[in-house]
């Protein structure tokens, strides 16, 4: 007989939650969402002016946040979950239904963002920002041209390679390069890369999800496969560190607001989620994170820098084309593991 | 009361021995409350956990099954278990290096100096370990401070890839662990009987056994707790082996944190972790041992 443990883990946490003292005041909107990624002007304003005090907690990957929320630790009336997490959460039904005559900003988003894959009709989540996995390079050391992912893992930039410490991600652009849909993680396409990535993998310097941009500018690393904002932010610093997006294919990521099914401040999380559609509060994100921002009157408020840093705006880019990860569930583990397996042994 | 009569017991050293009364267990209260709910029931949650099983959104469903286990004894977690034991071995030996004359000169010198001493020991704790870790990087990286002083100095023509290395990780943990080594040999030699390193040296023997046959035995204990302070939870440490590795060469903390993260695989994780938690006691055990074996 198989029961769901989250029963049992909350008896056992009963205790805890008893010392932490759970006595929550309702009136306080809670937000649970990625670390460095709100900044704290955009919540204190929204306090200021509508009185709603906030509360925040970050995470730093999806399957924290998933872990968490699932497991029924705390109640949180705003989640920020990427792509593939709203379309596993929307599958079953953790998040509520957004009622959109208390979002009239929503027509602020960019049109094809009011239709994104994992959410058609933006009927439980609303974009919040959009990145894509693309190449930097520091131009000085590195001659080009490099226009896609063969160009990154070649010999001459074997030990100056960093590339972000996720095992899906790599895998993606495995599957790109092999022609195979990203989201068609099957044991046997993912047999099929292996020994493309092993061998790309051979040559990296450093795995780094969190600040990949640190070895490129100590000069530890000439090249990688990173954050579009990570390479904004390496642009914004020097240019010499170019952006390219993989002609293999591109990878972009949505990252997303979301109320979670427990919330009893639904009103007010959707007073929240108007409130950062409204253009002036849009680009005080941007400022800050400077991803693809999916509102279409605040890029209209960015700065010319701004709107020019390749990284954040690729020239020419219809991210139409993009692809977006969809939920792969207990593929995860396998994905891990031949990442995992991959960098044990090439050391 | 039990309590005071508890107390008068221990301070007569009353010759009769009477029965623990309410009185000590009412103090061990929090201790035990404190181990109950932080120590015995994670343990058993984390054992419950590894015989199960996940769903697609990596929500743990309780079960009875041995895979996790199975799966566990793959060469490939072995072969990275073993390399996060030689890590933590080499920083431990670096550490016993390194920490045993620091602590022994700290715990032979005037007692006016020794607090100050080992508040220097300590002030690094004031920091927090993963701001110490950057700062390292600062120092390493190819545009860091050290490569600047090298080439600065002529040295060395090319800036030298210290960062993202085996050497990189042990010196991250070496540095962040060494305290621990420290401190709990400067327990032992300061608890050292000076008359008897006279009485060795007034017996004709010379430095080197003195210290083999005197202060080594006499300062065991302090050793084996720092060796265990040390080695066990450098074999689980992950942040650091990550940040001054790159994350190329994982740890076994890496491993088990990705299967509670990324890999949406607690039962697995909690598995590797119950493995580990096993290590631990056997290396409890052998420290024990070693402590032992100076009394008898």
């Amino acid at each position: 007989m198989k029961t769901k443990l989250p029963k049992l883990m909350a008896a056992l946490c009963a205790g805890a939650l008893l010392l932490a003292g759970c006595g929550k005041k309702d009136d306080t909107l809670r937000l649970f969402v990625w670390s460095e990624y709100v900044p704290q002007a955009v919540i204190d304003k929204f306090t200021e002016e509508t009185g709603i005090k906030v509360a925040v907690e970050n995470y730093a990957s999806n399957e924290e946040m998933l872990a968490k929320l699932l497991a029924g630790g705390g109640s949180y009336d705003i989640i920020q979950p990427s792509d593939y997490a709203v379309q596993g959460l929307v599958k079953d039904g953790e998040l509520q239904e957004l009622d959109h005559a208390k979002i009239p900003n929503l027509k602020n988003l960019a049109p094809e963002f009011r239709n994104m894959p994992f959410d058609p009709g933006n009927k439980y989540s609303v974009p919040w920002m959009a990145g894509f996995v693309g190449i930097v390079y520091n131009a000085e050391v590195v001659p080009g041209p490099v226009v896609g992912y063969r160009d990154v893992f070649t010999p001459d930039h074997a030990g100056r390679i960093v590339v972000l410490d996720d095992a899906r991600e790599i895998v993606s652009w495995g599957l790109v390069t092999e022609g195979i849909p990203i989201n068609d993680v099957s044991s046997a396409n993912l047999a099929k890369i292996r020994p493309l990535l092993a061998d790309w993998l051979s040559k990296v310097k450093v795995y780094d999800s969190d600040s990949p941009r640190t070895p490129m500018l100590s000069g530890d690393t000439d090249i990688g496969v990173v954050w579009s904002g990570e390479g904004a932010l390496l642009f914004e610093e020097n240019p010499k560190f170019q952006w390219v997006m993989p002609a293999e294919g591109v990878h972009m990521f949505v990252d997303n607001l979301a109320i979670p099914k427990n919330s009893k401040n639904k009103d007010k999380a959707e007073e929240f989620i108007n409130f950062i559609l409204r253009p002036d509060i849009s680009k005080m994100i941007s400022d800050d994170f400077p991803y693809y921002n999916p509102n279409a009157e605040a890029r209209k408020l960015l700065s010319e820098d701004q709107r020019n840093n390749p990284a954040s705006y690729p020239p020419g880019f219809d991210v139409t084309k993009a692809e977006i990860f969809s939920d792969i569930g207990e593929q995860a583990s396998e994905v891990d593991e031949l990442i995992t397996t991959i960098k044990a042994k090439s050391n | 009361m039990a309590v005071t009569g508890a107390a008068t017991d221990i301070a007569s050293g009353s010759s009769h021995q009477r029965r623990a009364g309410l009185g000590p267990w009412l103090f061990l209260t929090p201790m035990l409350g404190w181990l109950l709910l932080f120590v015995i029931v994670p343990t058993l949650m984390l054992v419950v956990v590894s015989f199960g099983e996940r769903d697609s959104l990596g929500r743990v469903i309780f079960a009875f099954n041995l895979d996790n286990y199975v799966r566990a004894f793959d060469w490939i977690w072995l072969r990275i278990l073993g390399v996060s034991v030689w890590y933590a071995f080499l920083t431990t030996v670096i550490c016993l290096i390194l920490g045993y004359p620091v602590a022994y000169f700290i715990g032979r010198s005037d007692e006016r100096w020794r607090g100050l001493l080992i508040m220097l020991v300590m002030i690094p704790f004031w920091t927090s370990f993963l701001i110490r870790t950057y700062a390292w990087i600062a120092i390493l990286s190819q545009e860091g401070l050290l490569n600047a002083l090298l080439m600065g100095m002529k040295l060395t023509s090319a800036p030298i890839g210290f960062m993202y290395t085996p050497f990189a990780v042990v010196l991250g943990l070496v540095y962040n662990f060494l305290p621990f080594m420290i401190l709990p040999i400067y327990t032992s030699v300061e608890k050292l009987d000076g008359s008897l390193i006279e009485a060795a040296y007034d017996l004709g023997a010379r430095p080197a056994r003195v210290f083999a046959q005197v202060v080594l035995p006499l300062t065991k204990p302090g050793i084996a707790a720092g060796i265990l302070l040390v080695f066990v939870p450098a074999i689980a440490m992950f942040a650091i082996t990550t940040l001054m590795g790159g994350g190329g060469n994982p740890t076994i903390g890496e491993v088990i944190q990705n299967q509670f993260t990324r890999a949406r695989n607690q039962p697995f994780g909690a598995a590797l972790g119950v493995l580990l938690l096993i290590l631990f006691i056997f290396s409890l055990w052998a420290t024990t041992k070693l402590r032992r074996g100076e009394e008898e």
